[in-house]
């Protein structure tokens, strides 16, 4: 949307507001103190989501995310309990091992396009379940619980984040964890987008050959892209395994990195955006049609087939639409 | 030994039928048809419920499940995908909608049909045991049934008119076009094929491994991943794909048996290797 | 004159098909070479192996020594081989301008990194890319389009948005896929009069084309294929009276023939 620069960092400056403040006042004064779980789970799976959507950016259909949020909770909860890390610690590292794993992963299938590359990665999903189910290290079916919450995060004596356990309420020291995250990485994700980069990235999207020609080297932007996904992926499920305290082989399946694909779409694939707005009407829909019992799958799934055919381009894509009517 | 072979030919038979419905799908709209497995789960579903409750002959449950999966595919191609394809901007947003009709079927399928195993009275009695192969007899029609369906198939792609003009439209879309090809009706016909397909081997299998509501997701994964091995969008690659996944597993599950579940982990593994040299599967059509 | 670009003994075969067979021939430095021949004559996969989109079966090209056959195409581009394409050679969404900003890629000082940061060596390098990108829109006569979805562009345009894609690389050498398709007289002398322009800014630039009256007004010197063989070699004039070539194009109607 090209609001003018007063306008977006009023946005900004709006969008902050309610996240850090008008919600945790709201849910104080509501006592509705389990809206913070769902709204750190929107949270955490938006970053996972926008990693996604970073994959989509630069022309690929990346369905295998639920693999390196798998595997960013078993590296933080390894550390964890095995090695007595402090949790602040695994967190860049979860993420760092995400990513170069994934760089592992890349080199040979980035070239795989389209369907071939969604069908790969989807399949990255179950073999990261399988390895979760078959390595020791991992302790198998039983999974890894508990897990201590966070420590504190002192720097030279000083202590920047009090230790979780001590805290009345961890719920909310989770949410602005999540959140804060949520914001930096949407940041990056802005920043990348409008940069050179960013424009590097759609001369890939559009014309390949043509990129290739100008110097581009597409193998080496691609991967780097395809790690920093990982890398949100990995961050995510490090944080997840922290607040459940405890991972399993079957924390995130299949079904899981089909809903982030899902929630790039909904949200608008051509919006930096989209995923946090995906994710949280997804998330909150499935939330809110529990009270259907049975038929929640059955009426989630019909109305997104209905967003579909009349929003095939995602919500966001609503905001062109208006413009052009205007 | 004779045994792992021929309980790869009987799987493999089965898997190429999924894979075939897929690729079909595939070759003619770019669609990766989620809701393949499901269809299946449908397929399986409606036998049981004409055969094995209603008493009816297998052959009126067979036809049963094929013609209505057949309706619902041409529905879904004529009421959904064609409006998100015409509309949408990136080729990719197709797999959303695949996605929710998958997430639909599971539903209704639940709300339908429970979440209990099904299954239904042999078709044949009997086994069949001799050379060193034991096999029931179900399964022997089971397979033969299949390997049928395939090759009708593939002569009726060949042949017949309406096989040739979807072969037209697979090939390239806007020449077929140009040709007087009628692209939306073949896409429906299409359609209506795969699902078919899908429809017509969850009835066979109901027979013998039975049916439930949760196995549609898994099936279907297995069908993208026969159509990886042999490539998208050409009959010949999903016939090799189905043929070469029955294999490996039943060589797999004897050979490996010890180890659990390692043997789809090999299987993973393999194929990663494989596509990182081939990376359009056995004989694929190149997206895009 | 120096040697810009050297092929020797090219060839490529697709399976049992020899598309390119041991052809050679030089570039000589700020020369506009054209290479001609009838349809399937293999100029365009003689074309994509001197810019590196195919590997050769056997031979090489050489850029000023080096030998660049067989190397990427980005790093191909890198070393100064730049080609443009046929049809859609643009970034279709982006503006006339940021096409051409980003084709200046080769050109920058700064990493990826650098350019997400922001820092002063990226910043210095958009300044300049902005500048040059607006110098090379004047040259082709696009300024007043700057701001157009390139995917609007007139077809004449398009053309012109393609070489000055492919000028903002800084190549050493040019390769023009038929610059002159599909365009009437007045666009032709148009464009012929662009490539000259390409040529005085210092730029070697070697083209495929099968417009007849272009190729003989604009080119110093003309190489023919048939078959995937070199045929012919030579002026203009020496090209237009060669027996071989009138053969060649025996049985392609008036137009095309000189």
């Amino acid at each position: 949307m090209t609001l003018n620069r007063n306008a977006r960092i009023a946005a900004v400056v709006a969008f902050l507001a309610i996240v850090f403040v008008v919600v945790p006042a709201a849910i104080s004064s509501s006592g509705r103190f389990d809206l913070y779980y769902t709204l750190t789970s929107v949270a955490l799976l938006s970053i996972a989501s926008a990693g996604v959507w970073l994959t989509f950016y630069i022309g690929r259909i990346n369905i295998g995310q639920g693999a390196y949020a798998l595997m960013g909770g078993y590296v933080s909860a390894i550390l964890v309990m095995n090695h007595g890390w402090s949790f602040w610690l695994t967190l860049p590292v979860a993420g760092l091992f995400c990513a170069a794993a994934s760089v592992l992963i890349a080199l040979p299938i980035l070239r795989l396009r389209g369907v071939y590359f969604a069908m790969v990665t989807l399949v990255l999903t179950e073999v990261a379940r399988l390895l979760a189910l078959a390595l020791p290290i991992t302790n198998g079916a039983k999974g890894i619980v508990s897990i201590p919450l966070p420590g504190a995060l002192s720097i030279f004596g000083i202590t920047l984040i009090p230790d979780f356990a001590t805290l009345q309420n961890s719920r909310l020291a989770f949410y602005l964890l999540a959140v804060t995250l949520m914001v930096v990485c949407f940041a990056v994700m802005y920043r990348l987008v409008n940069s050179r980069i960013g424009k590097l990235c759609q001369s890939l999207q559009q014309n390949e050959e043509l990129a290739s020609s100008i110097g581009v080297n597409i193998a080496y932007l691609r991967v780097i892209a395809y790690a920093v996904s990982s890398f949100f992926g990995g961050v995510s499920g490090a944080i997840f395994a922290a607040i459940s305290q405890s991972i399993y082989p079957s924390s995130f399946t299949v079904t899981d990195s089909v809903n982030f694909m899902l929630n790039c779409f909904l949200g608008g694939l051509g919006y930096v955006f989209g995923p946090m707005l995906g994710t949280l009407v997804l998330y909150f829909g499935w939330d809110l049609l529990f009270q259907t019992g049975q038929f929640q799958l059955l009426i989630y799934s019909g109305l997104m087939i209905v967003l579909m055919l009349v929003l095939p381009n995602g919500i966001l894509s609503l905001a062109e639409m208006t413009r052009k009517k205007g | 030994m004779e045994q792992v072979i021929a309980n790869g030919l009987y799987l493999g038979a089965q898997y190429a039928l999924i894979a075939l419905g897929l690729t079909l799908i595939f070759a003619l709209m770019n669609v990766l048809n989620f809701a393949h497995g499901q269809m299946y789960v449908l397929g399986g579903f409606i036998t049981y419920t004409v055969y094995g409750q209603l008493g009816l002959p297998f052959v009126v449950a067979l036809l049963a499940s094929g013609v209505t999966l057949a309706v619902i595919g041409a529905l879904m191609e004529k009421f959904l995908f064609r409006t998100v394809i015409r509309r949408s901007h990136r080729e990719e947003s197709t797999m959303l909608l695949a996605a929710a009709t998958a997430f639909f079927f599971d539903a209704v399928i639940l709300l339908l049909f429970g979440e209990k195993q099904r299954g239904v009275p042999k078709i044949v009695k009997g086994v069949f045991n001799d050379a060193g192969i034991i096999m029931p007899y179900d399964r022997l029609v089971v397979g033969a049934l299949a390997i049928v369906f395939i090759a009708a198939f593939v002569l009726y792609m060949q042949y017949s008119r309406v096989g040739r003009a979807m072969r037209a439209l697979a090939q390239d879309r806007v020449a077929a076009q140009l040709m007087g090809v009628r692209v939306d009706r073949y896409s429906m016909i299409g359609f209506a094929m795969g699902a078919m397909l899908a429809g017509v081997v969850g009835g066979l299998l109901v027979t013998i491994t039975g049916v439930n509501s949760g196995i549609g997701g898994p099936i279907s994964i297995k069908a993208f991943l026969m159509v990886m091995i042999g490539g998208a969008g050409v009959v010949g690659g999903a016939i090799a794909g189905g043929f070469i996944l029955g294999m490996m597993e039943s060589v797999g599950l004897t050979v490996l048996r010890e180890y659990g579940d390692v043997t789809y982990l090999v299987i993973f593994a393999a194929l990663m290797v494989f596509l990182s040299v081939r990376p359009n599967g056995l004989m694929g059509k190149p997206w895009g | 004159m120096a040697e810009m670009l050297e092929v020797s003994g090219l060839t490529k075969r697709f399976g049992g098909l020899v598309a390119v067979n041991h052809v050679s021939f030089s570039v000589r430095e700020k020369e506009i070479l054209s290479v001609i021949g009838p349809n399937g004559a293999g100029k365009s996969t003689l074309f994509k192996l001197i810019s590196s989109f195919l590997k050769p079966t056997t031979g090489e090209v050489r850029l000023k020594g080096e030998r660049i056959s067989g190397l990427a195409p980005h790093i191909a581009a890198r070393k100064g081989v730049v080609r443009t394409f046929q049809e859609t050679t643009i970034f279709k969404n982006m503006s006339v301008r940021d096409n051409v900003i980003i084709a200046h890629h080769l050109r920058s000082k700064a990493s990826l990194f650098g350019f997400f940061l922001g820092t002063g060596a990226a910043n210095a390098d958009e300044a300049a890319f902005g500048q040059s990108a607006d110098e090379i829109l004047a040259l082709l006569g696009l300024s007043s389009l700057a701001h157009e979805t390139a995917r609007n562009l007139p077809h004449g345009h398009l053309r012109a948005l393609g070489i000055a894609i492919g000028l903002a690389t800084n190549p050493s050498i040019l390769l023009l896929d038929e610059p002159f398709a599909g365009m009437n007289h007045e666009e032709t002398m148009r464009a012929v009069t662009m490539v000259r322009a390409v040529r005085d800014r210092g730029v070697t630039v070697l083209l495929v084309e099968h417009d007849m009256p272009a190729v003989m007004a604009i080119s110093d010197r003309i190489v023919v294929l048939n078959f995937g063989q070199k045929i012919a070699e030579g002026t203009p004039a020496e090209i237009r009276d060669n027996p071989a070539v009138i053969a060649a194009y025996l049985g392609v109607d008036d137009e095309d023939a000189s």
